[in-house]
């Protein structure tokens, strides 16, 4: 308890600029319960940070999208996959 | 849903193969591979074939050139082959290559942007501001210096989804070598923040900044060089 609070209180003190770091950081792992809470707050009554936290938001979706996109372009043809496998059995064969 | 499910869909395919190489089964670091050719080579045959797909449309994806998608992939296996008998497991085998293939294409462009415009950057890692009228994003108390607008939803039609991944694409592209790559691997291939960094020999915070100054640039890229279409009332 006096943890998520001082975590909390943290946050909430920092400035924007490191509110928008924490909230890249939140993508690659997980914060602190105080630290997301405190996070939670702020963007409460700061429109900069909500915004910023949306474009983060609408940009990993649009990731997604992406990601989904290049699953349906077709893979490795097989005139290279035969060269490729040539050129592996005659480095194989050098070292 | 899912972030990672194109990335799962491809580990789900490996683990039949998984199970007949002790290479990839992680935790028994005891089980070290025989490192002689002919076990050099059926991995690299086996690399092509379970995980060339890929690695390919990485690569191509990120070059948009089949000659060097098929260069990049050809040395990211001959260097897997060199280093052979040294993965440790720590990763999986399939983010170990692109870890690999991550670097081949980093040093391509370096390469190519050397060659090109020595020394000026596509652009500028200092974040600025998204809107017109300001410089930098924060003032020097570090509080919002503008306040950027509302982006159009990309769902609306399908018109705007391609214009918006595209722009998506471009703005990938115009990253410094090194960022596009893990941006790639991490928020469109959806691979998990701990294995990009095993596979690109990252630490934990190296990569959360650079995953930070990524998404900034990306952020006011699209603000600015694409100008997505706001909504109204901002």
């Amino acid at each position: 308890m006096i943890r998520f609070l001082r975590d909390m209180m943290r946050v909430l003190r920092l400035p924007c600029r490191e509110h928008v770091v924490l909230f890249s950081r939140q993508i690659d792992a997980p914060l602190s319960r105080g630290e997301a809470f405190g996070l939670r707050v702020h963007i409460v009554y700061c429109r900069g940070c909500r915004r910023f936290r949306e474009h983060l938001q609408h940009m990993q979706s649009l990731g997604r999208t992406l990601s989904e996109q290049t699953a349906n372009e077709p893979g490795l043809p097989a005139d290279v996959r035969e060269r490729l496998n040539v050129r592996i059995a005659r480095a194989a064969k050098k070292n | 849903m899912s972030h990672s499910a194109a990335y799962d869909r491809g580990l789900a395919n490996m683990t039949d193969a998984d199970s007949i190489t002790p290479l990839t089964s992680g935790a028994e670091a005891t089980a070290v591979p025989q490192n002689t050719a002919d076990s050099r080579q059926d991995a690299a045959r086996r690399w092509i074939a379970e995980h060339g797909d890929i690695l390919w449309k990485f690569a191509l994806a990120r070059t948009r050139s089949k000659e060097t998608a098929e260069e990049i992939v050809q040395e990211t296996v001959l260097a897997a082959m060199q280093a052979y008998g040294r993965f440790a497991g720590e990763s999986s085998e399939r983010t170990w290559l692109l870890g690999i293939a991550a670097h081949k294409i980093a040093d391509h462009f370096r390469r190519v942007r050397r060659a090109k415009s020595p020394g000026s950057p596509a652009i500028s890692p200092d974040a600025t501001c998204v809107c017109a009228t300001c410089r930098g994003m924060f003032t020097q108390k570090g509080m919002w210096a503008c306040i950027a607008g509302k982006w159009a939803d990309f769902n609306q039609s399908e018109a705007e989804k391609r214009e918006q991944t595209a722009a998506l694409r471009a703005c990938i592209d115009a990253l410094p070598p090194g960022q596009s790559e893990a941006v790639w691997l991490r928020d469109i291939l959806g691979i998990p923040a701990g294995e990009v960094c095993k596979g690109m020999g990252l630490t934990d915070t190296n990569l959360w900044s650079r995953m930070h100054r990524a998404r900034v640039a990306l952020r006011s890229c699209l603000e600015t060089k694409f100008g997505l279409r706001k909504e109204k009332g901002r």
